[in-house]
């Protein structure tokens, strides 16, 4: 028996105040693949990663998380999601270190309390983390006066910080600078070549395209096209 | 100062002000965080209809508080759940509702005005031992929750898909930091009352936020402002005969606006210190920190 892939959905069917913003969608993510999925506004793409992982409901369908229907899925640790921009402004203030250090809450024992952590091994992933996005100089500033671009590499770092096998991005090339999208690509590379599996909404690819497996083409809440661009970088973990 | 410590009365308050000080604030930086500040006044308006059960069946005013409180929150969360829009005007519905039958209730009772207007605004010359022992309880209680939910709780008010993505209990958590919020309310309510109970969870998180940076150090900053205003405002009212409540609120705001004025200042240094480490880090490639500020990190 193959193991059961990453993501997984059949005839997936989101309603939204009774129009179909997802329309019957078959889709499987195996292991190691780095696919886009593109399409213009409203076609459907954010749903369709929200759908995956269960946070949005289905009408009709069934999503799959390694084999599980999301509510009953419960190693979350191998997920790691990165939402389209960071929800702050106002509120409290939290450090770009908080946010990241946040990351790694699904890797706790849900009953495990905090003081029984293991500090040595978070603190290890969270300095990679940060790492890897290049924010270790901003590491304690507040991370809702960084730049839209560095504040999308804080909520990406929080997703590395929990070292998960799937990372699902959704649309984490929008309104961000230059610099911001090559560190995105270095990053992508990387967890590319280690096998991670990869979902990434976007508008354009830019520098990401060279490490695209795979595409997925959403309108109007279907998949209107599907494309095997080249073979996964790594082998798949 | 020395003075008020010689009643009894006054060395419970006092104790009293200090456990109150550093809960408030501390349950108020969350729900700050999750966008909720009038959710504490909303739990306000319908504790009374727990003090008037209380008081209507003889038992403790305390006691139906904080029952009809805590239900009284869940109903919130439960109703902010199902819809973002229905929930705004049924939460106003709870309030309201909440708000006239404590004053009835109360009312019924033969409690008259008097007592309402100590539940309303406070009033501390009655506590009792007794009364320190339930708050001391329910204020560990609050601190113990924070400190072992912390983390969790912060990722939730931060983004509620990510927590949910993360395998977070999302609606036990929700309505864990609504009870929590309704407990608050109910150890506070003796020295403040209902009306301004949630300025302390507020007020200090807004003043405190105006010099920090991180979630945690606010957090922190924002228990001293309470304890601060909570025990000065105490003595205040003591000394020229003033009610508790407004007092240390209105404490509390003084304590913000001179914060406000102080944040201007170290922003503008920080963004000076800022410009200046830019400039060496282009000069010499090294990364150097630029900042002093003891960072709080939570395990």
């Amino acid at each position: 028996m193959t193991a059961p892939p990453p993501l997984a959905m059949t005839g997936g069917l989101v309603r939204r105040d009774g129009r179909e913003v997802l329309a019957g969608v078959d889709l499987r993510v195996a292991a190691g693949d780095v696919l886009a999925v593109l399409g213009p506004n409203g076609a459907g793409k954010s749903t369709l990663v929200k759908a995956l992982l269960g946070l949005v409901p289905l009408a009709a369908g069934r999503a799959e998380i390694y084999g599980e229907p999301p509510a009953r899925f419960r190693d979350w640790k191998r997920i790691g999601y990165v939402p389209q921009r960071l929800p702050m402004g106002g509120g409290v203030p939290a450090t770009v270190r908080e946010v990241v250090a946040s990351g790694r809450v699904a890797r706790r024992s849900r009953w495990r309390p905090a003081p029984f952590a293991d500090r040595a091994a978070d603190r290890a992933a969270v300095d990679r983390a940060l790492k890897a996005v290049g924010l270790t100089a901003s590491a304690r500033d507040s991370a809702h006066l960084l730049s839209g671009g560095q504040q999308q590499r804080v909520l990406i770092a929080r997703a590395l910080a929990g070292e998960p096998d799937v990372f699902v991005l959704d649309e984490p090339t929008a309104g961000v600078d230059a610099g911001s999208q090559a560190a995105l690509a270095s990053t992508l590379h990387e967890l590319a070549r280690d096998g991670r599996t990869v979902v990434l909404v976007a508008h354009e690819l830019g520098p990401m395209e060279p490490l695209i497996t795979r595409t997925v083409e959403l309108g109007h809440g279907r998949i209107v096209r599907e494309d095997a661009v080249r073979e996964p970088l790594g082998r798949p973990a | 100062m020395s003075e008020m410590l010689h009643y009894d009365f006054m060395r419970i308050a006092l104790v009293m002000a200090v456990l109150i000080g550093l809960t408030a604030p501390a349950v108020g930086t969350f729900i700050v965080q999750r966008r909720l500040s009038l959710l504490g006044d909303g739990i306000g308006h319908i504790a009374l209809t727990g003090i008037g059960l209380g008081l209507l069946t003889s038992t403790s005013p305390v006691l139906g508080a904080l029952v009809v409180s805590v239900l009284g929150a869940v109903a919130i969360e439960v109703l902010r759940a199902r819809s973002r829009s229905g929930a705004d005007v049924a939460l106003a519905l709870l309030f309201y509702g909440g708000l006239a039958g404590g004053v009835i209730l109360t009312n019924a009772n033969g409690g008259g005005s008097a007592s309402l207007q100590s539940y309303l605004f406070g009033s501390i010359s009655s506590v009792t031992v007794a009364d320190l022992y339930v708050v001391a309880g329910l204020a560990a209680a609050v601190l113990a929750i924070i400190a072992l939910f912390g983390r969790e709780l912060f990722l939730l008010c931060q983004d509620e898909e990510v927590a949910r993505a993360a395998g977070l209990p999302v609606r036990f958590l929700s309505v864990l930091i609504a009870a929590t919020a309704a407990v608050t309310v109910v150890i506070s309510m003796r020295a403040i009352g209902l009306l301004l109970v949630s300025a302390l969870m507020i007020v200090p998180v807004a003043a405190a936020q105006q010099l920090t940076r991180g979630f945690w150090s606010t957090m922190l900053a924002a228990m001293g402002v309470g304890v601060l205003s909570a025990v000065s405002g105490l003595a205040g009212s003591f000394q020229y005969d003033l009610p508790p409540g407004p007092s240390i609120v209105l404490l509390a705001l003084a304590v913000f606006v001179l914060a406000v004025g102080g944040g201007s200042v170290v922003r503008r240094r920080r963004a000076r210190a800022v410009a200046a480490g830019d400039a060496v880090r282009a000069g010499q490639g090294a990364e150097t920190r630029v900042d002093g500020e003891a960072e709080v990190l939570r395990g």
